[in-house]
């Protein structure tokens, strides 16, 4: 497998030089993208250059850091400078920011290799990714079906091998979601614990960027690696939790590890029982497993829509056709210019999403829905508060289903919106989330369970994840596709 | 209830031109949306407040001048510039 601290090795050891490793992750992406469409941008020049640099301070006997020379890639979502970042959108083509989001400039500076940018749902707003101008990233364990979104570019490479991790970001599960689709896992930080400067923003109460890896140990450095904080950004706290990679192996006997029953509600039966059997080998390995409810998670889907969608027609006010990207060709006055250059440069899910963001902040219907969600939000907080009273972790499902075929999202979009239901909760709540492979359903796709945990923390949830990939390892496979190491 | 006068008139708040065709698929897909968003009014209210996360706070620097980008770099992506500034047209 091609893990962060095995690409470490093969580098430190000289078995290969970056130069030669960068090439053959750059192959497979030639001969894979077509069928994937993982990757919207290759940015090879880029990638050959740091693996250069890298390559020469191996020569030179210099010590080399454990992400140096890893080849990675970005959500296309993240600002790079000079490198167009598009949001997989119309109305950002041809944009090249002229700053780096701060956690590339963090992994610039460690000498990262990114090898592109990924696919995702139109400024992250869908759950299968097919939502991009670019069409969908296909799943690497079958790619009639989805990768999952939003961020499924990453998801998709690194499920299939053709980068050894990357960076998305969730707003609603967009990092766990198609990480469990893919078989890999993903982290959702807690709110504040990794800068958003640079981060296109979709609903920024709710954003967070995270690690998409092969292992838990990978989703800890990465995260390390990240969690610093930012004066450009109010909101950031840095990892107040303590870094967690010395803590992975901490002996978990005598965890409460709690299961909320809402959690297990309309779920399907095979991922029900994968979680369940999960849960076994929690108990085997000395946690005890607590039952409780939360009944505030009833309103958890409503109340993410309605203060998602009322951020994004605030945050999307900003596409005007003036200033950057798209701009619409004939037009008469400012008015119709924007107009036009907004309904032709935003796909169908993003209008929607604007429109009902307007609707719900508008005179008269206010009150009614954004005050009141905003209200059950603090419910849904505190009842979260309440639970870790009685436990350290929470585990539960990360989807309802495994991965489902192409262009069934498309069709009913409530019905979309219902496969978030197990992820939006932590959003809401600003809390920290993995997912983690936890079996395969009768058609060999991945099921993942999601384990979540206090504010910002992050190391308690990813020893509980490490130590649960340590006894059921046989669920963290790798595909068919990519690189072999 | 969602109009179809509702749609048209967020659309014009939202500054996006729905097409006369697609107004009606619109309509019903908004009222959809706005059906089950309407599930939340049957939460019990309760005192709960939310301002934001982590109970964050203003965050103050001093008002010092620093360097920032040149003109030039942030016209770079302008779809039209003109003398150091984004252009406008009235009508192309």
């Amino acid at each position: 497998m091609g893990t962060i601290a095995k690409i470490h090795e093969m580098l430190t050891t000289k078995q290969c030089s970056c130069t030669e490793l960068t090439k053959s992750y750059l192959d497979e992406i030639q001969k894979s993208n077509g069928e994937l469409n993982a990757y919207v941008n290759v940015t090879e020049e880029e990638a050959l250059k740091t693996a250069e640099t890298v390559d020469k301070k191996i020569a030179s006997g210099e010590e080399i850091g454990l992400l140096e020379g890893v080849p990675m890639t970005l959500k296309d979502n993240l600002s790079t400078k000079g490198i167009e970042t598009t949001c997989c959108s119309k109305i950002l083509t041809g944009y090249k920011p002229i700053y780096n989001a701060t956690v590339w400039d963090i992994l610039a500076s460690q000498n990262a290799v990114m090898l592109g940018k990924t696919n995702m749902d139109e400024f992250a707003m869908g759950s299968s990714c097919e939502t991009s101008y670019f069409g969908g990233a296909a799943n690497p364990f079958n790619t009639n079906h989805v990768s999952g979104g939003s961020s499924g570019g990453v998801a998709s490479a690194v499920g299939a091998n053709i980068a050894a991790y990357g960076l998305g970001s969730d707003t609603g599960g967009s990092i766990r979601q198609p990480a469990s689709f893919c078989g890999i896992v993903g982290l959702k930080p807690t709110y504040g614990s990794v800068s958003r400067y640079g981060l296109i923003a979709y609903a920024s109460s709710l954003d967070q960027i995270g690690p998409i890896t092969k292992t838990v140990e990978d989703a800890s450095i990465v995260f390390d690696a990240i969690s610093e904080y930012d004066e450009k950004d109010s909101t950031s706290k840095g990892c107040m939790g303590g870094k967690t990679f010395s803590k992975l192996d901490n002996d978990i006997k005598g965890m409460k590890i709690g299961i909320a029953r809402e959690y297990l509600d309309g779920v399907r039966d095979d991922v029900k029982e994968a979680v369940l059997n999960a849960a076994e080998v929690y108990r085997s390995l000395g946690a005890e497993i607590v039952y409780f409810d939360l009944p505030a998670l009833k309103f958890a889907l409503p109340v993410y829509y309605i203060i998602a969608c009322a951020e994004a027609s605030s945050n999307l006010g900003r596409y005007d056709g003036i200033r950057y990207g798209y701009k619409t060709e004939h037009y008469n006055g400012t008015h119709d210019m924007i107009c036009r250059t907004r309904s032709e440069g935003f796909g169908e899910e993003v209008k929607r999403r604007i429109l009902l963001g307007t609707y719900v902040l508008s005179a008269g219907y206010y009150d009614a829905y954004y005050k009141k969600a905003q209200n059950l939000r603090g419910t849904i907080v505190k009842a979260f508060n309440d639970a870790f009273k009685h436990c350290d972790v929470i585990l539960a499902p990360t989807v309802p289903m495994t991965a489902f075929e192409m262009g069934h999202a498309v069709s009913d979009p409530v019905e979309t919106y219902l496969t978030d239901i197990c992820t939006v909760p932590v959003n809401i709540a600003g809390l920290p989330g993995v997912s983690v492979p936890c079996g395969f359903n009768a058609k060999g796709m991945p099921i993942g369970m999601q384990l979540i945990g206090k504010s910002f923390g992050e190391a308690e949830i990813l020893n509980a994840a490490y130590k649960y990939q340590q006894a059921a390892g046989e669920n963290f496979k790798d595909t068919k596709w990519g690189v072999k190491l | 209830m969602v109009t179809r006068e509702d749609v048209e008139n967020i659309a014009l708040l939202s500054k996006l031109f729905v097409p006369e065709e697609e107004l009606d698929s619109l309509t019903q897909s908004m009222q959809e949306i706005i059906d089950f968003a309407d599930t939340i009014n049957n939460a019990p209210t309760s005192g709960e407040t939310f301002d934001n996360i982590n109970n964050l706070s203003n965050v103050f620097r001093e008002d010092e001048v620093v360097e920032s980008y040149s003109s030039e770099e942030i016209l770079k992506n302008a779809p039209e510039q003109a003398e150091d500034h984004f252009l406008v047209r009235n009508r192309e």
